[in-house]
């Protein structure tokens, strides 16, 4: 054996054990009671809280309940940034466009048809997990992360062409993301527009009613738990951080060539 | 009785995956060259992955004590075996197929080589 492997061995298994060793010590000095703290029964009482219509976020999941509901506003701001980055990157690429003219190549027959397969099942995966967003860990953007992956396989298995060709264009998907945000934006102050017709009190980013404003989203539908206004940021940001995606994964994929005679 | 025969089948096919790991990663060691060793590394997905999930979700059946779940967990077993079963191959073939094609792995030593055959044919 080398010396290099043998010290690639050995600092492997220093690095394991010194893992297992801090985390079997948890920390250094005085470490907090490991039962459930103040501020986490705080929020476990409050994400759903059938008893207390006015202090509850009608989905069984805190993570969202937290994202969406208790700091509502800040989430909407992360996405009015991250669509501020895309617009940038849009204006960076403006006036390149992507040829649909020449023929794409793709990759061998076999990878195709097994792509094929999974351009199904990842879809019904990421629309799972948007539309489960209130109930189980999940939500919008980690739905819309997944559905991304669509675009990636297609663009290196068919080919970005190909993908133009079958009318992923990027007026469309502009449209998309658009629609997106427009639609969370609906979605934070919908309660405040249906407040201002009945003529009663709501707050914006509302979701279900309030000592001094008593309308809200619908909690239950039938028997099945709704979400109020987590399911419709949930399915607004899915669709807005998946059209984000694939627009930037699009323009990075363009050959250096054809950008260079737009940007020189 | 139908259970137990269950779950030691299933402990059987989990022992087999882990044999197809060890063997795999002896391989990926030991092997000479790129293709061999992707040879191995299918070995360790199929062999290594796919059958000790299809062991698990027998288990899974067998235990009664699991209630429901049981059939969640073979369910979701077999799903994730199927879909490993239908990706991993093909992930091997495309880099198989882009390190002959780019020609950055070694081809030694070689006994028959039909894949640039195939291409020397149809190039003329």
């Amino acid at each position: 054996m080398k010396k290099s492997e043998i010290c690639v061995i050995i600092s492997i298994v220093i690095f394991i054990f010194s893992l297992a060793y801090i985390t079997s010590l948890g920390g250094l000095g005085y470490l907090p009671p490991v039962d459930v703290r103040k501020l986490a029964q705080i929020y476990l009482a409050s994400t759903y809280n059938p008893y207390q219509p006015t202090n509850t976020s009608s989905g069984y999941e805190s993570v969202t309940a937290i994202i969406w509901d208790f700091r509502g506003l800040d989430t909407f701001f992360e996405t009015a940034v991250f669509y501020g980055a895309i617009i940038a990157s849009v204006a960076i690429y403006r006036g390149v466009e992507i040829s649909s003219k020449k023929k794409s190549i793709g990759m061998s027959p076999i990878a195709k048809t097994v792509t094929r397969l999974s351009l199904i099942l990842i879809p019904i995966v990421a629309a799972s997990i948007a539309f489960h967003g209130h109930l189980t860990p999940g939500g919008g953007f980690q739905a819309g992360s997944v559905a991304t992956v669509v675009i990636v396989l297609s663009i290196m298995v068919f080919g970005l062409r190909r993908l133009v060709q079958k009318g992923v264009t990027k007026p469309k998907i502009l449209l998309l993301r658009s629609l997106g945000l427009i639609g969370i934006g609906l979605t934070a102050i919908g309660l405040v527009l249906a407040g201002l017709v009945i003529g009663v009190n709501a707050y914006i980013f509302q979701n279900q009613a309030k000592a001094m404003a008593e309308i809200s989203y619908p909690m239950w539908i039938d028997d099945v738990l709704f979400g109020g206004s987590l399911l419709f940021f949930n399915i607004f940001e899915f669709v807005a951080v998946m059209a984000g995606f694939t627009l930037v994964l699009m323009l990075f994929s363009i050959e250096e060539e054809e950008v260079k005679k737009v940007i020189k | 009785m139908i259970n137990e025969i269950l779950v030691y089948v299933g402990e059987a096919l989990v022992l087999i995956g882990v044999f197809c790991d060890i063997a795999a990663s002896i391989g990926m060691l030991r092997f000479p060259n790129f293709y061999t060793r992707m040879h191995a590394a299918t070995v360790g997905t199929i062999g290594g992955a796919v059958v000790p999930l299809i062991g698990v979700a027998l288990m899974a059946l067998g235990c009664d004590w699991l209630g429901t779940y049981r059939f969640f967990l073979a369910g979701a077993s077999i799903v994730a075996g199927i879909l490993i079963m239908l990706l991993a191959p093909v992930g091997t073939h495309v880099l198989a197929l882009a390190a002959h094609r780019a020609g950055l792995a070694p081809k030694k030593p070689l006994v028959f080589d039909h894949l640039e055959e195939e291409r020397a044919r149809r190039n003329d």
